[in-house]
């Protein structure tokens, strides 16, 4: 990006630039190197990219697929929103009470550091193998980095708006939506992208470890019955969801906050 | 005493509160439901006599550390050479960018029926966890030094490998350590995830078994564990992140 803007502009417009040639060179050797090993020394159930470009039609277009991708996307959806709601909640509430954040930072902190997958054995001990045990895994994998990030933003709210604000006999609840929400809508954001790259892992470990349908399911299912071209669609489905939700969060950044840096933000 | 009290007394409240809750709940549900503290601390007791704790906690931090290690060793390296050449980076910097994005543990099926089970397939589920974080925090601080910097070097006669030892892997360390920090947290979930899905191993198949079994108080004892290895190694990053911080910027 930075040198197109350096470097001087070529005069016919459609010239290919010399990094999206390498770009695709690139793309191309690996895809042959891929291929060409998986031929060679991999037996022929192994996933290779002509045999899921083969595949790719009918797996697209088969109901079953476009169900299990329904499913998983709204199960990651439902969870996550759930996170975010009860998360940022929580979050503003440390971020804005010193009491609240004593008695929580420690065991917030200490979730936020466990790999939260581990709670999925004892989900299904409470929800059997079912789609709420799905759902609570999604919540658990992406709450914690909403309250984390949330409480950061609320506490970075500067302190003379609030001043102000009370001063004009502001009501709290106004001050919560007009001034302490908008002003951490960067660490929110930050908050929301980690937190929807965990929701995504989250529902598809649940799905491995419950068999519940679902993308998950579907790779697990197509991989053992050596479908393997056919799973592989739904991981590259999978990785489109996931560099496509960390895009439109980092879009709207850019967009509507250009003056905030991502770099800023609590991980 | 009183100032201890006033400087440890909110943390001491959390704790305990927090404790004191778990055991309180635990007490109140079903013993299928949740297992209070005191009965899981009784648990962790015994596995921990019969060694089981032991070759658990140890088989599982083999799996990660050698993964870990391998993608610390392969991340920056490549990293820093991406930055330095740039054709390669135009070349590869999208496909990093989508792996870095990817869910990796969609690839454990795969990983499973190409390497089956036993140590190197689970090794490379941690790498794949970790790789990533590290590769790109590696690469975005690498391309963030300043080109006088290495003309400076270079105008002093600075060989390549002078180059990178004085001038680009100081730079680029602390960012480095940003992208360990992040790896760690992946790093632990693939750790977990192998042990559940691959061959069941180490602390992973503790709480699978635990859980199988109906053994409630052996999954809190499993994830408490865990846990206090996840704020252990969490604290390790922070600590690197920081240490390395005092020359960024």
């Amino acid at each position: 990006m930075t040198t197109t803007i350096a470097s001087p502009a070529p005069i016919l417009a459609v010239r290919p630039s010399g990094a999206a040639v390498a770009r695709l060179a690139a793309g191309i050797g690996i895809l042959g190197l891929w291929e060409l090993v998986a031929r060679l020394y991999a037996p022929s159930f192994i996933a290779t990219p002509s045999g899921i470009i083969a595949v790719l039609p009918t797996v697209l277009s088969s109901g079953a697929f476009l169900k299990a991708t329904w499913i998983t996307l709204a199960a990651t959806a439902e969870g996550l929103v759930a996170a975010v709601v009860l998360g940022t909640a929580i979050g503003v509430l440390m971020g804005r009470s010193l009491l609240a954040d004593r008695l929580l930072r420690l065991w917030i902190n200490s979730f936020n550091a466990m790999p939260m997958i581990v709670i999925l054995p004892l989900l299904s001990l409470w929800f059997g193998y079912s789609a709420a045990a799905r759902f609570w895994t999604i919540v658990f994998a992406a709450i914690f980095a909403v309250i984390v990030n949330a409480s950061e933003g609320a506490r970075s709210v500067s302190r003379d708006y609030i001043e102000v604000a009370s001063a004009f006999r502001a009501p709290r609840w106004r001050i919560l939506f007009e001034i302490v929400l908008p002003a951490s809508t960067p660490y929110l954001l930050a908050g929301l992208r980690l937190a929807g790259g965990r929701a995504l892992i989250g529902a598809v470990v649940a799905e491995f470890f419950t068999a519940i349908p679902g993308l998950g399911y579907f790779i697990l299912f197509n991989s053992r019955t050596f479908h393997q071209n056919e799973a592989f669609v739904a991981v590259l489905l999978l990785a489109a969801f996931g560099v496509g939700f960390d895009a439109l969060v980092n879009h709207a950044t850019r967009r509507h906050l250009p003056w905030y840096r991502r770099d800023e933000a609590a991980e | 005493m009183r100032a201890v009290l006033a400087r440890h007394g909110p943390f001491l409240v959390s704790l305990f509160g927090g404790l004191a809750l778990w055991e309180i709940a635990g007490r109140n549900t079903g013993a299928a439901f949740m297992a209070p503290l005191s009965e899981t601390l009784l648990r962790l007791g015994e596995l921990f006599r019969s060694g089981k704790l032991v070759a658990d906690t140890l088989s599982s931090l083999s799996i990660f550390t050698t993964g870990f290690l391998a993608a610390i060793a392969a991340g920056i390296p490549l990293g820093l050479l991406l930055a330095r050449v740039r054709l390669l980076r135009e070349a590869f910097d999208v496909y990093i960018m989508i792996l870095y994005a990817t869910p990796m543990v969609a690839l454990i099926p795969f990983i499973l029926s190409l390497m089956g089970f036993g140590f190197a397939p689970k090794v490379l589920v941690v790498f794949l966890f970790a790789l990533f974080p590290i590769l790109y925090n590696t690469l975005e601080g690498a391309r963030s030094i300043r080109p006088e910097l290495i003309e400076v070097a270079r105008s002093f006669r600075s060989g390549e490998w002078a180059l990178w030892r004085e001038v680009m892997l100081p730079y680029t360390l602390p960012y480095a350590m940003t992208g360990v920090r992040q790896a760690i947290a992946r790093a632990l979930v693939g750790m977990i995830a192998a042990e559940f899905f691959l061959s069941a191993s180490g602390l992973g198949a503790l709480i699978m078994t635990a859980s199988q079994s109906f053994d409630t108080a052996g999954v809190f004892a499993a994830m408490l564990i865990i846990g206090l290895l996840g704020i252990g190694l969490t604290r390790l990053g922070a600590m690197l992140e920081a240490h390395f911080a005092r020359w960024r910027h």
